[in-house]
């Protein structure tokens, strides 16, 4: 069996493919070009313009949202590569109208200013409060340094994500 | 910065990869797609077909095999930075993971990619070389294998044939008594090194130095064993000067690129440091695990 | 949010009404605006620094599927009335470089747009871009200063007898005698690395130009709209009244989106072209080369001095290393430098002359700080060294020279400072620095293979730019006052109107604070609407120049003292009392001592707009809206002192930052929150551009830094904790005292962390004269006593 999709016919507007994708619990379907990264699936078909693009090549994670269980830059997929997946992104967070512990964290820490980072340092931040339920400040530090923020200088986010620690550890 | 087009192919099997890849002129493996997917964004790669693996899950797996550890080409770096069996097995392939780019990038970069994409200030196939590990390639032709030490040629060049796919990578386990480390000076954190260091010491009860097994990344066009500094400690005692004669050794085999991150002398100068670095820390950590801590 | 009550709400710490959109994917920015219709364009750029464009075949292009328009240079050419807007020209027989959206003729850096497309979508648009064939008949180029500045160098301007834009000098006192009769004379030069703003968000715009119509608009990512609709007349030559911008939210600016680009002009030819709104959304690649570069300048500086450190005397020369033609800003930021040389200090003759130099590299425009990190890194590393020669503690020549409290308002050779108290700014941050045991940190790690050092910068920052008269005096081609609008709706709420737009600098919250204390309302119960060039009201120059709390919230208090004179005047008619004895609290208006007698702003806006009759007082207007204009006397200027502890690795040369403080003084604070967000993120900006960041071009002209792997914003790794220390100094000629600073923390960490560098060194002798400090250059400064570039 071979499962193998045309983009490139000459001369043409590429052929879409369909893909099956579950966002924020949301199951959408739609059909897009190979060449579309999944960023630019979220964003222009799917509108979860919560999704940002701050350099398409990976560097930055503004566009990183949760893939299956653990983060991912959607700058560096292909929408098709995530056909079948369950994607939350930045507007999957709040839950019945109540933020997010670490959406409150950030607002109360002021841990956002342009709020361009924002929505992927919230990502990276969950999981990074998965994996370590009590990090300390170079801990955070590490965890985010894959996300870059121009406007912050850091170190409310830290604040933030600390506030919002023991909120989100697991009752013992 | 988008791609230009191309055709997509989800693997369905490791034969329906080859031969998908054998049909097209540019057909390209798409694995965590970390390095290829900016590539295509800046049209610097322009593959007429890309050949996903993610579906592959039986390239996906970390196994201790023959007094080996086999691990799948499709297993993502997390995976293998986080497995017991690989912590306790092949520690310097844990430490090194953990210079690799940032969490996020590593939830998705496969072991595969790293060895086929033969950066070489890449940390996996440097420690490839440095552990002698095996690669496992598949191609038209069937299956055959290459050792790391003649695996990468240059600048992201490799063994791998167009059509070929590496589907396993084989560590050998380290031996009881070896102390590991890594040493990377990098501007950021989470960047590729300018220049990184591995060194997996292993060190008698009496404490004369049995096996070492060293090589730098970033120093040359390929990644670099450095036998003749392993050479000099195999036998000695590891004393300060000894790492340092040896690091001075190590240094004088790079060849470094000069790039606008650093020039070649500050290049080959950091790798004499690290190299020092990394080898007095593997031998403490050593005769650590010698005296049962 | 629970209710915030009104009194004290200046200088509260209280959270930012922006941010709930922004955390949950909410906003919507330029890339996220969608329009019916819309197509997407992308430009070809130039791949060559200097050449002569012989040919461009768009034919291919325009075959493609999905292609609706391509248009070259020449074309916009024709379509335009002007040359892309220089609005400062502080030096009257500058040589202008007339340059176009897209290259006319001759293509002078990496990067210049050539021609452009709209397409269906970005993808198909960036297909035909590959389809352009152009022809180019390469010109050797400049690609340094030196080389731009050499004899019989090649030339970017046929006309033009060499590469020199323009020159000139600004004097105070006599510099020659200063000289003279110094006991000491220090002299260095300085390097400054090309960086720039690189706010996370890229440029974009989208625009619609109706060909039936004439009716231009825009949703652009600037922070300068009312500036952007004015150049967008001009250079399209359509009367304002039909031109609309608005300002989505707003990735960053940091200066990068203050200029007039050309994209901007282009994508609204490609829309009448097509008819269609077009979406032009520069990507990061080109984002390094499209966007205003900045910082790169030689600065050469004397200082005269006594021998016990009173400095008499200071003369400079900046070379401002200008790209392939002037941007929006022209010779601004690095006439900026020389004007400020003198920093804080004291000294009785400055001579600072400005050199702008055409090279064949990206335009030069603003990036926050504008010329003052440069001036900031000159004075306070002259001042290190003189007491260097003189073997004397920095702090005590800094003591001796800074301009004593008693003697403002202070005549600069340029601006007049109004107020502060430097002296005692700097003590803040050496007792800190003391109570912090930072002197006891650098005394254990002397003598190991780390060594730490402590390093200080005293800055002055230019802010509430400016009085529009001296502004135009200055060269200005545009105003620079403030005008806004409070109302209270029929509901009793308030809207606050303003031409500033919000950045991410918390300016909406900042403004809510003001009119509610002023009002005595909730804070709440205030909304800020900004970014629309139709609604809001007209703000000169934009959101740039730390203006935007010290003018606007000058303004708004303004506005809400009088709309709250007439809501008393109302309220008194309805409660039988006297508006003096009135108080308002928590939106309620009450009888002095008799808190039952009060009505509520609901009821006083239902009165002004709705049930106006018996309740409305017979001689009042019905509505509730006041408008200020604000035009300040003079600009106003913040200070600080920053202190860095920095830990140098003698092996690799790597600079790790172990502690960082800044004592700053910006006037009345209206929210301590932003402010410290503010210097926090200005400080990572400095320290990205003393220790990583550099946009490098090879002797090719070809630029090497075009990812974020290759120009190295910092990470949070490389970042330390800041610790602020605050002292507020009203503003007396500022409604409310307020100052801006939104720039101080960019200004003054360089010079800190180089001091700091030193400092760890010292032992060595190493003088850092360049920026930014890599590791191999400070390994090398090691061997030979100098950071050079
Ligand atoms: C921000 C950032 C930072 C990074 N930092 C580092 C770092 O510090 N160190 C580091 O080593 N890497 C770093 N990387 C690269 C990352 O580790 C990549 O994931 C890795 O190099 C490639 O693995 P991949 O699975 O993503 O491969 P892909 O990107 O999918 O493929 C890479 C190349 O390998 C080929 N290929 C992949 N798998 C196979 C296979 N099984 N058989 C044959 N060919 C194959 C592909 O065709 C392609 O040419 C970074 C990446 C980013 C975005
Ligand atoms: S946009 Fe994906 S990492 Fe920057
Ligand atoms: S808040 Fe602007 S980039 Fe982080």
């Amino acid at each position: 069996m071979s499962d193998h999709v045309n983009g490139a016919a000459e001369g043409t507007v590429a052929n879409k493919v369909p893909v099956t994708i579950t966002v924020n619990g949301r199951t959408h379907r739609a059909d897009c070009e190979p060449r579309t990264t999944l960023a630019d699936f979220l964003r222009e078909d799917l509108g979860y313009t919560g999704v940002h693009l701050g350099c398409e090549h990976g560097v930055c994670g503004a566009c990183t949202v949760q893939l299956d269980g653990s983060t991912a830059r959607s700058c560096c997929m292909l929408a098709v590569q995530a056909d079948g997946s369950e994607v939350t992104t930045v507007e999957g967070l709040a839950e019945d109208g109540q933020l997010h512990p670490l959406q409150e964290a950030f607002w109360n820490r002021h841990g956002l200013q342009c709020g361009f980072c924002t929505p992927g340092m919230l990502m990276t931040a969950c999981e990074l409060l998965a994996d370590n339920p009590d990090p300390s400040a170079e801990e955070i530090r590490e965890g985010i340094s894959g996300n870059l923020c121009r406007c912050t200088g850091y170190q409310f986010i830290v604040e933030s994500i600390q506030e919002a620690a023991p909120k989100m550890r697991p009752a013992t | 910065m988008k791609a230009a087009a191309f055709d997509y192919h989800r693997a369905t099997s490791v034969d329906d990869a080859i031969q998908q890849l054998g049909a097209a002129d540019d057909a390209k493996v798409l694995a965590g797609g970390q390095s290829l997917v900016p590539l295509l964004a800046m049209r610097l790669a322009r593959p007429t077909v890309l050949v996903d693996l993610n579906r592959l899950a039986d390239l996906a797996y970390v196994r201790r095999e023959n007094g080996e550890l086999a691990i799948g080409a499709l297993t993502r770096h997390r995976t293998v930075e986080t497995a017991e069996l690989v912590r306790r097995d092949v520690p310097l392939l844990a430490d090194a993971l953990a210079h690799v780019g940032h969490v996020t990038i590593r939830n998705r970069g496969t072991i595969g990619g790293s060895i086929a994409h033969g950066d070489p200030a890449a940390e996996l196939p440097a420690v490839a070389v440095a552990l002698d590990a095996t690669f496992r390639l598949r191609g038209p032709g069937g299956e055959r294998s290459v050792a790391a030490g003649d695996f990468f040629f240059g600048y992201l060049m490799t063994a791998l044939e167009p059509d070929e796919l590496l589907t396993e990578i084989r560590w050998p386990v380290l031996p009881q008594g070896t102390g590991c480390a890594v040493e990377e000076l990098t501007r950021r954190n989470g960047d590729f090194a300018l220049v990184a260091v591995f060194a997996a010491l292993t060190m008698g009860a009496d404490g004369v130095c049995t096996q070492a097994r060293i090589s730098v990344a970033g120093a040359a066009a390929a990644p670099l064993r450095a036998d003749n500094a392993e050479q000099a400690l195999i036998g000695s005692r590891v004393s300060a000067a000894d790492a340092g004669a040896a690091a001075d050794r190590l240094a004088a085999a790079t060849d470094p690129p000069n790039d606008i991150h650093a020039p070649a002398d500050y290049r080959r100068e950091m790798a004499a440091v690290l190299g020092r670095r990394a080898i007095q820390r593997a031998w403490a950590q050593a005769n650590r695990t010698n005296a049962g801590e | 949010m629970a209710e915030q009550s009104a009194a004290g709400l200046i200088g509260a710490r209280v959270r930012r009404q922006e941010d709930p959109r922004l955390l949950t994917g909410r906003a919507q920015f330029v890339d996220d605006v969608r329009l019916p219709g819309m197509l997407n364009a992308a430009v070809l750029r130039s791949p060559v620094p200097h050449a002569r464009i012989v040919r461009i075949d768009v034919s291919r292009a325009l075959a493609h599927p999905g292609v609706y328009a391509v248009v070259t240079g020449d074309e916009v050419r024709a379509a335009v009335a002007t040359p892309q807007p220089v609005i400062w020209r502080m030096i009257p027989d500058q040589r202008m470089t007339d340059g176009y959206p897209l290259a006319v003729g001759k293509a002078r850096y990496v990067g210049q747009g050539i021609a452009a497309v709209a397409a269906t979508d970005r993808a198909t648009a960036e297909d035909a871009l590959e389809l352009i064939d152009v022809e180019y008949d390469e010109l050797p180029a400049v690609t340094t200063l030196e080389e731009a500045l050499a004899e019989d160098a090649p030339k970017l301007y046929d006309e033009w007898p060499d590469n020199v834009s323009c020159r000139a000098t600004i004097p105070k006192g006599d510099v020659e005698a200063a000289f003279a009769e110094a006991d000491v004379v220090v002299r260095e030069t300085f390097r400054f690395a090309r960086q720039m703003g690189t706010p996370l968000e890229t440029r974009g715009v989208v625009a619609t130009w109706d060909p039936f119509t004439d009716r231009l608009d825009v949703w652009l990512s600037t922070q300068s709209p009312n500036l952007a609709r004015d150049l967008f007349g001009e250079v399209l030559d359509v009367s304002v009244d039909k031109i609309r911008v608005r300002v989505p939210d707003v990735g960053g600016g940091f200066g990068n989106k203050f200029d007039f680009y050309g994209e901007e002009v282009v994508a609204a030819i490609l829309s009448k072209r097509t008819g269609r709104p077009v979406k032009l959304i520069e990507d990061r690649l080109e984002s390094f080369v499209a966007n205003a570069h900045s910082r790169e300048q030689k600065v050469e500086v004397e200082l005269a001095a006594t021998s016990d450190g009173r400095i008499t005397g200071l003369r400079g020369t900046v070379y401002a290393v200008l790209g392939g033609q002037l941007a929006t800003v022209g010779i601004g930021p690095c006439w900026l430098t020389a004007a400020l040389m003198s920093g804080p200090y004291d000294i009785a003759n400055v001579e600072a002359s400005v050199v702008g130099v055409v090279t064949n590299r990206s335009p030069y425009g603003s990036y926050r700080g504008w010329g003052q990190p440069k001036s900031n890194f000159a004075h306070e590393r002259m001042v290190d060294l003189l007491a260097r020669r003189l073997d004397m503690d920095p702090l005590d020549v800094r003591r001796k020279n800074l301009i004593p409290a008693d003697a403002f308002p202070y005549a600069s050779p340029v601006f007049f400072y109004d107020g502060g108290r430097y002296d005692e700014c700097l003590g803040l941050a050496t007792d800190a620095v003391r109570d912090r045991g930072w002197l006891r940190r650098r005394d254990e790690a002397r003598g190991s293979g780390r060594t730490v050092g402590i390093g200080y910068s005293f800055h002055v920052e230019i802010t509430a730019l400016g009085p529009s008269r001296i502004m135009n005096m200055a060269g200005l081609q545009h105003s620079a006052f403030d005008e806004e609008v409070v109302r209270i709706d029929s509901s009793g709420r308030v809207t606050v109107y303003t031409g500033q737009t919000a950045l991410g600098q918390g300016i909406q919250t900042a403004l809510a604070q003001v009119a509610a204390e002023q009002l005595g309302v909730p804070l709440d119960d205030v909304t800020v609407v900004v970014g629309d060039t139709d609604t809001c009201p007209y703000t000169g120059y934009g959101t740039g120049a730390s203006r935007a709390a010290s003018l606007g919230g000058g303004a708004v208090l303004t506005a809400s003292k009088r709309l709250k004179e007439k809501v008393l005047r109302i309220a008194g008619g309805m409660l039988e009392a006297a508006p003096e004895d009135l108080v308002v609290a928590d939106g309620r208006i009450s009888v002095v001592g008799v808190p039952d007698r009060s009505v509520s702003m609901a009821e006083i806006g239902d009165a002004a707009y709705r049930r106006i009759n018996g309740r409305l007082p017979e001689d009042e207007v019905p509505t509730l809206e006041e408008r200020e204009v604000f035009d300040p006397p003079n600009v106003a200027f913040s200070y600080g002192c920053t202190a860095v502890l920095a830990d140098v690795d003698r092996e690799t040369g790597e600079v790790r930052l172990l502690d960082y403080l800044i004592a700053h003084d910006c006037g009345t604070v209206i929210n301590p929150l932003i402010v410290d967000g503010q210097l926090h993120g200005g400080a990572a900006q400095a320290i990205g551009g003393a220790l990583y960041e550099e946009l490098v071009y090879g002797p090719d002209g070809q630029i090497q830094t075009t990812t974020f792997m290759d120009y190295l914003m910092p990470t949070a790794s490389e970042i330390p904790a800041f610790e602020l220390l605050h002292m507020e100094t009203p503003a007396e000629h500022i409604p409310g005292g307020f100052k801006g600073m939104g720039e101080g923390g960019t200004i003054g960490g360089a010079a800190a962390i180089a001091g700091a560098v030193d400092d760890a060194l010292a032992d060595l002798g190493v003088a850092t004269v360049a920026l930014p400090i890599t590791p191999p250059r400070l390994l090398a400064a090691m061997r030979n006593g100098q950071v050079q570039a």
